[in-house]
């Protein structure tokens, strides 16, 4: 098994008009999701992200108050997952509710430190 | 280390729909109506952020205090961004500072009354009828404008409007965040009741809608009349008779829709799937609201109510007590509408012949030409006495002024077995 991170884009329904019934759905959906993923022993850890943040550059010369991208763009969070292959962890997020709110998830495989 | 949480999935139903009313409404007593927008915006932002952490992270101990906090500063953020412009929240910010803010529990009073305060002020007299029903459900219920607009037939941008014109009303009008006292109290609460019971009916009506958006109506009705009587001055018969009656009709809505998504009615609903803890909390606060002594229109129809769900069959249905109950709903409301209902209890009792005299008789049944129910209850008459040539003309001319769905393919049902049975 190796270690895959997922980066959340977008989706977390703050340009859509959404209820507060819906945005309870929408968060109870995503519980299940990540409950069934730590039944299934590929939970690892992950975290939600602030949508405001800074970027620095040149040793601090510049810094830019972001946000720095467009809404759908931001990530809003990431989640590490074990999984067999890269196919695997694509596979695994196919369930994950941000595809209902018009969001992407990013599937990176995290470089081993014994390589 | 992070593990899924298993409370995420735990939190009680509505929650976030109930905090948004609670929270709304606390945070524009607080920072007084013009900054209800503001406010709103904030609040919404609160939940965002509670679905995007909690999602991950688990629903915080005190989750309510938790959203009130963040919805706070938030507003507070947001008065400080404006204050280049506006000197006067310049003062409001300073006077309602992030250090002197706490949450705990012992503001669960605070916020009850709040959200009383702007029940009160949605319902006020000063705005129509229609911007009440809006303004309640957006503002108490957190209802979109979309499942607003699915409820009441109309656009969706119709209803934005029609919350932006109601917004400025209560701002322009002035209308004060407070549970009146003396006697404007018992007048202004008959209108919040008024209210609550058309959410309900919204609700509980087959005709139009979304099952679910209208589950969700009733709840609301049911959630606000309570906090009405949790308020000692607020503790008045048709409080609890309204709630009384909310609470019997809904121990029916297990047994009301078939699995087809049929309309079934009361006669050969499923008596067993009727909810007996409703019931029971139903009896309980009719009887509260008898010790005052004093009759409601509620307390009438939650009596008949009643006297349904005291049956165990239908044909064990007391139709002389519900006959007697019509009679003094007639008297005290005399409505073409009461007088429809009580042809049926007084053909059970006395034979439909005589209930359809009773019906040709009526001196306003002129005003019930287009009427459906009027055509459904003389072709049902008609039936039990045989006579199903004249009960099918009946029924058609039911059947062309009905555009619900669930009650004409149940009457077109109906028209099938009586043709049957007029070729035998």
């Amino acid at each position: 098994m190796k270690e895959y991170m997922y980066l959340f884009r977008g989706g977390d329904g703050r340009e859509l008009d959404l209820s507060p019934e819906q945005m309870q759905e929408h968060m109870q959906a995503w519980g299940v999701w990540m409950q069934g993923l730590g039944k299934t022993g590929n939970f690892v850890t992950g975290l939600p992200l602030q949508s405001e943040g800074k970027v620095v550059e040149n040793h601090g010369e510049v810094i830019t108050d972001g946000p720095f991208a467009e809404g759908k763009e931001i990530v809003g969070g990431y989640l590490i997952v074990k999984a067999k292959n890269l196919d695997h962890a694509a596979e695994l997020s196919k369930e994950c509710p941000i595809f209902l709110r018009g969001g992407t998830v990013e599937v990176r495989e995290i470089m081993p430190m014994d390589m | 280390m992070i593990s899924p949480n298993r409370e995420t999935n735990t939190v009680v139903d509505h929650f976030f729909r109930h905090q948004w009313g609670r929270v709304v409404s606390h945070l524009t007593a607080k920072f007084g109506v013009p900054h209800l927008t503001l406010v709103e915006d904030a609040v919404q932002e609160a939940l965002a952020k509670a679905m995007q952490t909690w999602s991950f992270n688990g629903i915080p101990e005190n989750a309510a205090g938790w959203i009130t906090r963040v919805a706070h500063n938030q507003v507070i953020d947001a008065l400080r961004r404006k204050q280049n412009f506006d000197k006067k929240s310049k003062e409001l910010t300073t006077a309602n500072g992030e250090s002197s803010y706490t949450m705990d529990w012992d503001m669960e009073e605070e916020i009850k009354d709040d959200e009383l305060k702007m029940m009160f002020a949605c319902c006020h007299p000063a705005l129509s009828a229609e911007l009440q029903i809006i303004l309640t459900l957006k503002i108490l219920g957190g209802f979109s404008n979309a499942e607003v607009a699915r409820q009441l037939l109309k656009k969706e941008d119709a209803i934005a409007k029609a919350y932006t014109r109601g917004k400025k009303k209560l701002v322009d009008e002035q209308i004060a965040l407070e549970v009146p006292f003396g006697k404007h109290l018992t007048q202004r609460l008959s209108k919040v009741l008024r209210i609550l019971y058309l959410l309900f009916n919204e609700g509980y009506s087959v005709t139009t809608g979304d099952m679910l958006i209208k589950a969700s109506l009733c709840d609301e009705a049911i959630r606000l009349n309570k906090l009405i009587l949790d308020c000692k001055r607020l503790v008045k018969p048709e409080a609890h008779a309204l709630l009384a009656l909310m609470y019997l009709q809904s121990s029916r809505f297990p047994a009301r829709i078939n699995a087809d998504g049929q309309l079934v009615t009361l006669e050969h609903q499923n008596r067993s799937l009727w909810d007996q803890h409703l019931i029971l909390l139903g009896k309980e606060h009719l009887e509260l609201s008898a010790a005052f002594g004093h009759m409601s229109d509620y307390y009438i129809q939650a009596s008949m109510a009643r006297i349904h769900c005291e049956a165990e069959r239908y044909q064990d249905t007391s139709w002389s007590q519900l006959l007697m109950l019509y009679d003094i709903q007639l008297h005290l409301n005399d409505s073409p509408v009461v007088f429809l209902n009580r042809v049926v209890a007084y053909g059970k009792v006395h034979g439909a012949e005589a209930a359809f005299k009773e019906l040709t008789d009526y001196p306003k049944i002129k005003t019930l030409e287009k009427y459906p129910l009027r055509y459904a209850v003389e072709a049902e008459l008609l039936s039990e006495n045989g006579d199903y040539a004249r009960a099918i003309e009946k029924l058609d001319q039911a059947l062309a002024l009905n555009s619900n769905a669930a009650e004409v393919a149940f009457m077109k049902e109906k028209r099938l077995r009586w043709e049957q049975r007029l070729r035998k």
